[in-house]
């Protein structure tokens, strides 16, 4: 299939029949330092000329075992390493991380504490889509969004260093709640303040600058389209399947936390620029998400009930009993799940981490079949992958 | 679908190979023998009342001193000593590998978990990356990490660690390397403190000090 695919463009399969010129591919690597693999990915790419013929992800460049130190620390001393996967939403994954040991303990949380987790893993998401539509501009050769972009990522990182003590990793999420209330000088109005100039005046500044961009929308528009079957087969989720059309969030259709409480819409790809499911739709399902992740801030922190914000004393050794459990969430990047085993005991028998990043790059080695070397960075672009959550 | 159901549509699939049924913890599974798992698995996705279509999590296990009465007594891992040496243990692993699939189904809305048990020994399992793709890399990192072969997968080379790395690290007998590509690797000084520790000697009574005469 791949053969077909680069013959209709005009590839090295058609130039052997030119008689005197012979071609041969041209093995490539692309990183481990290289701007458009956002991070140390090495991608080994034979191409001919200009078309990529084949790619082979290489992984590890920042492994450090987190799955193996979880077997050698108790349960609350490893959420500290669950902030380094997804380095732009560590909420996302301390919530992921709690979520899946609440399970295997059947631990209740407070309900203040449910809110403050919402609230503050939003606000990490919305952080990341202004990386991921930064950076996809950066790669698109767009330099102005990312400023704005990163203009608005800081006041989320000063909202949640005032409410965590941290300004990239926090650490914030604890077994049974969250390690701090909301701080008393007007946290609340500050978040909510700044949610609503987000949603009216900074969303349309990126739709201006970027998303309706002319140059913008015909670089992307039908290119590296990802069918839903694809995406099925390869695990692909979060923005990557929805910008495939397919309505699924885990927020929505496997509730967990209070999610359930809150009004708020699934964003999926049209195909407005093109065919569903390519790079302008899995861009624009995160300004999307955008949105709604303020909407479902305002709601949160509207019906912000009073209470403890800890089931659990913040000095005991927590301990899980014997079982096993496998628990998701959605983080900014997809499904993030941890199949954690308990022995019983204060140490993580087994904790295996399924990473959102390390199956939607997998969709590269099929997707990027064809494409255009430039292509290829505008697929890698638009799947919005971090490397400290692939290699773990 | 009910979780019991679902297990009992398996069973009648693949008759003696389904070995049993478990829902007595957080979550149910259904242990099978790990040479009709790809059957399994097929019949899973395939089937019209179940249509798994997403396999959500592949996770290898190394079930080696787990602790089955809950106590927490389970085998701990070996580390670096205090000096920074690699901690050695007399004890000798004997413990099943074990792989946990976790499915979902985007159609029917519901989940399942199976497992099987393969002995260390041997330690293979047949691949299910033609029945999910995603499962290609899952087993991979499950063959780098735990030494679990999967047969017929198409490449199975390490994915997150060196091609020529010795080991699997999440064994539980696994041992920590010492020393890499001769760079120690724990604990030990790259190179000599150029600051040597300041001497106090305590015999020196206070306010005698020669300078002030």
């Amino acid at each position: 299939m791949a053969i077909e695919n680069i013959k209709t463009k005009g590839g090295w399969a058609d130039q052997d029949h030119v008689p005197g010129i012979k071609s041969e591919l041209l093995e490539l690597n692309m990183g481990p330092q290289h701007p458009a693999t956002h991070g140390v990915l090495r991608l080994v790419l034979h191409t001919d000329g200009e078309i990529v013929f084949k790619v082979t992800p290489v992984l590890g460049y920042l492994h450090r075992c987190a799955e193996k130190i979880a077997e050698g620390v108790n349960y609350k001393q490893w959420v500290v390493y669950s902030d380094r996967f997804d380095y732009l939403a560590p909420m996302c994954c301390n919530h992921a991380y709690v979520t899946a040991l609440e399970k295997v303990m059947q631990q209740e949380v407070p309900e203040r504490a449910e809110h403050l987790r919402i609230v503050t893993a939003e606000l990490s998401r919305i952080a990341s889509h202004l990386i991921a539509l930064a950076t996809f501009g950066l790669d698109m050769g767009a330099w102005t969004p990312l400023l704005y972009c990163f203009r608005e990522r800081e006041v989320i990182l000063d909202l949640l260093e005032r409410i965590s003590g941290g300004r990239m990793l926090y650490n914030y999420m604890v077994p049974g709640g969250v390690r701090y209330d909301m701080p008393k000088d007007n946290w609340a109005a500050d978040v909510l303040e700044f949610i609503t100039m987000l949603e009216n005046k900074k969303i349309a500044d990126y739709n201006n600058l970027l998303s309706y961009n002319k140059i913008f929308v015909e670089r992307l528009g039908n290119v590296a389209v990802i069918d839903p079957q694809t995406a099925y087969d390869y695990g692909c989720t979060g923005p990557v399947l929805r910008g495939a059309g397919v309505k699924f969030d885990c927020r929505k259709d496997d509730p967990y936390s209070l999610y359930h409480k809150f009004d708020f819409e699934i964003p999926v790809g049209q195909g407005e620029m093109g065919a569903v499911g390519d790079c302008w739709d899995r861009y624009f399902v995160r300004v999307c998400e955008i949105e709604q992740s303020c909407r479902i801030i305002r709601q949160a922190l509207e019906s912000l009930p009073d209470g403890p914000v800890q089931a659990i004393d913040l000095t005991k050794i927590v301990k899980a009993p014997a079982g096993a459990a496998y628990s998701r969430v959605e983080s900014a990047k997809g499904e993030l799940g941890h199949y954690i085993i308990a022995d019983g005991g204060q140490v993580a028998f087994r904790n295996k981490v399924r990473s959102p990043s390390f199956c939607n790059l997998h969709v590269v080695e099929k997707i990027g079949v064809g494409q255009m070397v430039s292509d290829l960075v505008a697929l890698i672009g638009s799947l919005d992958i971090v490397l400290g959550e692939i290699d773990r | 679908m009910d979780q019991k159901e679902i297990y009992e549509l398996l069973a009648e699939k693949l008759g003696p190979a389904a070995l049993g049924f478990n829902d007595e913890g957080v979550e149910a599974y259904a242990d099978v023998e790990p040479g009709s798992i790809a059957a399994a698995c097929t019949f899973l996705r395939d089937d019209e009342r179940l249509q798994f279509n997403q396999l959500m999590c592949l996770s290898g296990i190394d079930w080696d001193g787990y602790d089955e009465n809950g106590k927490g007594k389970s085998v701990k891992i070996l580390g670096y000593t205090d000096e920074g040496q690699p901690e050695t243990s007399d004890h000798v692993s004997e413990g099943d590998f074990g792989v946990a699939y976790s499915l979902y189904s985007h159609s029917r809305r519901h989940k399942f978990t199976l497992r099987v048990r393969t002995p260390r020994a041997t330690a293979s399992v047949p691949t299910v990356s033609g029945v999910w793709t995603t499962a290609a890399w899952h087993e991979r990192e499950a063959w780098d990490l735990l030494g679990i072969r999967f047969t017929g997968h198409r490449d199975l080379r390490r994915i997150l660690l060196e091609e020529h790395w010795v080991g699997h690290p999440l064994r539980k007998d696994y041992q920590m390397p010492g020393t890499w590509d001769n760079v120690p690797l724990h604990g030990q000084p790259y190179c000599e403190n150029p600051f040597p520790p300041i001497e106090v000697t305590p015999d020196q009574p206070a306010g005698d000090d020669p300078a002030e005469g």
